[in-house]
């Protein structure tokens, strides 16, 4: 590790807005060699962090996806017996199939630790797994190896990689999970936040076509009923449909009205609900 | 250092343990805090681990580093207004009324919530008009509704802000929404009722068991013998009863509605049953409680592994509950009184539990609700209550 005050410092990437409290969060995690778990609503940019710090550190960035079905050690190292059955079978590889740990296979927990320089790893959506494979995980983060137990191997990481976890989950995880863990939630980006947002994206958004889409984005999340509200990425991606129409113009929103709706909600009983309502609005 | 900010906060409920106590120390030491809103953000990071004590947070931070009283007169907070209210209203009922603006006898119909409600809405007018209308409300400041909002799951009015020293952010109080009370939405209710499943092998036999296959295939002497086993799949079997009627439920129709939105896509098998106020002979299939009657001596004959769940209020006059004709409609005849009803099915489903989306503070209230917690365990509609009565459901009698 090097000294405080080197030149890890997260500011901030070129397509990710952060606010300073977070920036500071990230600071003080990496200081203090913890991961940071991170929760929101969809759609605030918890997995874009993790892409964000990695650019801006300039560091390789590992990506664990976590499935409800995932096993610790998938996460470490899988033993390739496949592989090795066949190759001593037909034998026609390079391999040296008397040695096994020419079959072991780093997981993405296993190469943020074998990796020569310093990693960003990011374990997306830890809420998926069970509480056993959280505990578990962050027993091996904790101290920063794991055992090969075919081939009787202490794995230990070369540098200690920043580790980012997100969970959806409105659910505490649990108690020793969190103990080992820096917390941050964000918030719904307001509209002024928003707006920051929509210039990174879009350098050269027009000030009247950026304002109404907001004020209309922001009333759509208000919207009574919705399942899913439409986020961020919604947000984004409307306003590149909008502006990619050549016989749109600001005026038909701030009339009330509010064309591909279908790019902001996403479920077809969303979208009934949110076009009764805009239809209502307009009246 | 800030030993005491440590106290405070275990004192008021957050949940911070000395590990992480140590830790902002070795924060501290090396340095990376180097302001008093570096410390606001780093401290909460490192403490508090889940945003529902963000706001109990914000609400210490400020009274330690500016002396602020942790309830102000300006930011009082909505459930102490509610709590000197209703002192206020059993005392002087008179006055109350009077600072309402309605007349005693109109105020003796209310029940404490609606009571809150109405007081609310006319702080909301208020706030809306800007003018400073009567004294008695005045004082309570426009702050409380401006801030905390009243639409469900919605985030706060004033937007987050930035380049505010951090004693002002915490007072700000930016995390109200997140707090252990706010309201349920629905991602938070299936997070909540996920566990309430039974999983069952059910179906054709088309996975395979791995270690049964081994096993086979060695008693086999290497010839290899796969095993199939049924899916599992989730057979749980839910009976869902809501109160939709009457003005006494009207506040809670939102939330109710979210638990039904819910329910009726998560589980499979899932009836739902409507009736007012309480059960008597039957309770109904349809909404308007007219058309499609099921009498209540009829669930026997449904699985008893079924889940009962009944989401009201519990709150009615003492006599619709223990009177053998106590149903409040004209010209409805019961041989049993409501009471019996509800011990008849709590026998019937072991695994039942009674929602109720009044907070659970305020049941003792109403004696109706107690006489019901006797016969079915009760929880409130909240994302706590939710998970215990899920708990209690899949407990094993």
């Amino acid at each position: 590790m090097k000294p405080i005050g080197e030149p890890y410092r997260f500011q901030g990437a070129s397509k990710y807005v952060l606010d300073d409290e977070l920036a500071k969060i990230v600071n003080v995690s990496m200081a203090l060699e913890m991961p940071l778990l991170l929760k929101g609503e969809p759609g605030t940019g918890k997995t874009m962090l993790a892409y964000a710090i990695a650019e801006s550190l300039a560091m390789p960035l590992i990506v664990l996806n976590v499935k409800s079905s995932m096993k610790l050690l998938d996460a470490l190292y899988q033993y390739d017996t496949l592989t090795r059955l066949n190759d001593s079978r037909f034998g026609d590889s390079k391999r040296d199939v008397s040695n096994i740990e020419e079959y072991i296979r780093m997981g993405k927990i296993g190469q943020a630790f074998v990796s020569d320089c310093r990693t960003v790893l990011l374990i997306d959506e830890i809420d998926k797994a069970d509480t056993d494979f959280q505990d578990d995980m962050l027993d091996v983060l904790d101290q920063m190896q794991f055992d090969i137990m075919e081939i009787d191997k202490t794995v230990t990481a070369k540098n200690r990689p920043v580790i980012i976890i997100t969970s959806n989950a409105k659910k505490d995880l649990s108690d020793p999970f969190l103990g080992r863990c820096n917390f941050h939630h964000i918030a719904f980006p307001d509209p002024e936040m928003m707006r920051m947002i929509l210039n990174v994206h879009f350098p050269d958004l027009s000030e009247e076509l950026a304002r109404a889409s907001l004020h209309t984005f922001y009333r759509l999340r208000e919207f009574r009923g919705i399942e899913k509200k439409p986020a961020t990425r919604e947000l984004i991606n409307w306003v590149r449909a909008l502006q990619s129409d050549p016989d749109f113009a600001v005026k038909t929103l701030e009339n009330g009205e509010i064309p591909y709706l279908g790019v902001l909600f996403k479920k077809s009983l969303d979208l009934n609900l949110a076009l009764q309502q805009a239809g209502r609005a307009r009246k | 250092m800030f030993v005491q900010f440590f106290y405070m906060l275990r004192e008021r409920g957050v949940p911070v343990t000395p590990t992480s106590f140590l830790r902002l120390q070795k924060a501290l030491s090396l340095g990376v805090i180097g302001s008093i809103d570096d410390f606001y953000t780093a401290a909460r990071s490192i403490l508090v681990k889940s945003e529902r004590y963000f706001d109990t947070y914000d609400q210490v931070f400020a009274h330690y580093f500016r002396g602020a009283t942790i309830s102000e007169m300006g930011d009082v907070e909505l459930t102490d207004i509610a709590k000197a209210l209703l002192e206020e209203w059993l005392k002087h009922p008179q006055e109350m009324a009077e600072a309402l603006g309605l007349d005693e006898e109109q105020l003796s119909r209310y029940t404490p919530e609606e009571l809150i409600r109405y007081f609310l809405d006319r702080l909301k007018e208020q706030k809306e008009a800007h003018h400073g209308g009567n004294r008695w409300i005045g004082t309570g400041g426009t702050s409380p509704v401006g801030h905390s909002g009243d639409h469900p799951g919605g985030m706060r009015v004033g937007g987050t802000s930035r380049n505010k020293s951090a004693v002002k952010v915490a007072m700000e109080r930016r995390y109200r929404d997140y707090s252990q009370e706010g309201p349920l939405t629905e991602i938070q209710m299936s997070e909540a009722l996920k566990r309430l499943r039974r999983m069952i092998p059910h179906g054709a036999r088309d996975v395979v068991n791995v270690d049964k296959t081994i096993y086979e295939t060695m008693r086999n002497g290497g010839e290899i013998s796969i095993v199939f086993d049924r899916r599992l799949s989730d057979r749980l079997k839910v009976i869902l009863m809501i109160d939709n009627g009457g003005w006494s439920m009207d506040p809670y129709i939102g939330i109710v509605q979210t638990l039904f939105n819910y329910a009726r896509s998560q589980f499979k098998d899932l009836k739902i049953y409507y009736f007012h106020n309480t059960l008597y002979s039957s309770v109904w299939l349809d909404p308007q409680r007219h058309l499609r009657p099921e009498a209540i001596e009829e669930f026997t004959r449904r699985d008893p592994e079924t889940r009962l769940i009944i989401a009201g209020d519990a709150a009615m006059a003492p006599y619709e509950l223990m009177g053998a004709n106590g149903a409040i409609y004209v010209g409805r005849k019961d041989s049993q009184s409501s009471e019996e009803r509800l011990k008849f099915l709590a026998r019937t489903f072991r695994h039942a539990v009674w929602l109720n989306p009044q907070t659970e503070s305020s049941w003792g209230y109403t004696w109706t609700i107690g006489a019901i917690w006797k016969i079915f365990p009760m929880f409130e509609l909240t994302l706590d209550g939710l998970e215990k009565a899920v708990q209690h459901l899949m407990k094993r009698h």
